[in-house]
């Protein structure tokens, strides 16, 4: 099963105030704790980041690198930015960490360490959650 | 009795160092300080926030000697009215009048709206100030950032980020409140050019005493403020022990790196700087004047040819 967060939305429930922008500890630590208590361990979960400005290095690893080591199985990004993949992916690499990034057109791309993450992509492929597209690309089958 | 700490006529980074050296003099003896602008011509972001934090340290040492007391230093406005309503548009006095008590005539005039003060003196005391400051460099500055310095639109996120990142070394490191301000303005030292200009300073604990916990005992001999420095910004490390701590300087540094612009940091006795080409500063200065908590300088320059 996979499970949708949309971070835009969880963040206007976890923090008072109404803010687009995903920045400062706390509030990274905030917007986390919510989705685990949304969140089964182990599970393949999708990450919709539409509707988030700016998002910095802090709730990054707050947020995508906490949920990656301790959480999900695999995280699926959906609708990030490059500003949001420039704040991700050094933080994914800080910790050898690695998660799937789905692009515009569908199909996706890994994001972090290069071995964790040819490593989730295989796991899809092999769960049936995603295929090979007839160009060689990977795309979801579902979600 | 009072002493006198002269603020430089030109304050910016450049000058800090004469100011610290004043400060810490005057300091030694315990009595109430009194900061004199009156010659004062010129102040960069840097020079603003750097004499806010200046006046946080005095007032919550006590001046007059009573230790502890609540006696505010007292700060002579400077003599022009251009740089006096300057000061104000900027955002200056705003913070001023909780901290000083301000002598000469301040005009009522609200933080400017033009454009070269992306974001006025700002307080930074908790996670929500950050928000606050992020929120509204976005609304302000993406288009200056684009039209006025040539970065791509894309690049003005990453400019959030950094800003971000800069004010949360506050909140989580000083132990008190600092203040931002953001301006755009011809830089002719060495530039000739228009660049943006970040500045971030507070009085608080500063990187050695924050580090120190963690850090001292590796560096041995050469722990010190310099020493504190190179480990936060050069090689990342925090004085949390979570592993993804000590990113945001990082982040900082590679923004900077791709925009060409630099990062400066002073606390303590020393100062760091990541120097671009286009700039002749000393990457690592030791020794210098003591100044209570960190003062942060990012420059943004204008894209194109960079030469000096």
């Amino acid at each position: 099963m996979i499970q949708h967060i949309k971070v835009h939305e969880v963040l206007q429930q976890s923090v008072a105030g109404f803010y687009a922008d995903l920045v400062t500890r706390p509030t990274g630590r905030a917007v986390r704790e919510s989705i685990e208590r949304a969140l089964s361990a182990g599970t393949i979960a999708v990450m919709d980041f539409t509707g988030v400005g700016c998002l910095d290095y802090s709730c990054a690893d707050e947020i995508v690198a906490k949920l990656v080591r301790e959480k999900v199985r695999v995280l699926l990004l959906r609708g990030t930015t490059d500003a949001h993949r420039d704040a991700i992916e050094p933080v994914l690499l800080g910790h050898g960490l690695a998660a799937v990034c789905e692009r515009p057109d569908g199909t996706l791309d890994m994001i972090g360490a290069r071995e964790p993450a040819a490593a989730l992509l295989e796991e899809l492929v092999a769960q049936q959650v995603a295929a090979r597209t007839p160009g060689g690309a990977i795309a979801l089958t579902a979600a | 009795m009072t002493r006198l700490v002269e603020v430089p006529a030109q304050f910016d980074d450049r000058s800090f160092d004469q100011f610290a050296a004043a400060y810490a003099q005057a300091t030694a003896g315990g009595e109430r300080l009194l900061f004199d602008a009156h010659a004062a011509e010129w102040a960069s972001p840097y020079g603003l926030v750097g004499l806010l934090a200046a006046g946080a340290a005095a007032g919550r040492r006590g001046g007059g000697g009573g230790g502890g007391g609540a006696e505010r230093p007292l700060l002579t406005v400077p003599a022009s009215a251009e740089v006096v309503s300057y000061w104000a548009r900027a955002g200056f006095f705003r913070e001023a009048a909780d901290l000083f008590e301000v002598h000469g005539k301040v005009p009522k005039t609200k933080p400017a709206t033009e454009s070269e003060v992306l974001l006025p003196v700002t307080p930074v005391r908790a996670a929500e100030d950050v928000h606050v400051v992020v929120s509204t460099i976005q609304q302000r500055a993406s288009a200056i950032l684009a039209k006025e310095l040539g970065l791509d639109p894309k690049a003005t996120m990453g400019f959030a980020m950094a800003l971000s990142e800069a004010c949360q070394n506050i909140v989580e490191h000083a132990g008190s409140g600092g203040w931002v301000a953001v301006q755009a303005y011809n830089w002719r030292r060495k530039l000739a050019r228009r660049v943006v200009v970040i500045a971030v300073a507070d009085a608080g604990v500063g990187f050695r005493h924050s580090l120190e916990p963690s850090q001292a005992k590796r560096f041995g001999d050469r722990w010190g403020d310099a020493a504190a420095l190179e480990a936060a910004l050069i090689q990342g490390v925090s004085r949390f022990r979570d592993p993804g701590r000590g990113q945001g300087l990082a982040g900082i540094r590679r923004y900077l790196a791709r925009w060409e612009g630099k990062v400066a940091i002073r606390s303590g006795t020393a100062r760091i700087a990541i120097v671009p080409g286009w700039d002749d500063d000393v990457p690592l200065r030791n020794g210098l004047p003591a100044f209570p908590g960190s003062q942060v300088l990012l420059i943004i320059p204008e894209q194109g040819s960079t030469q000096a």
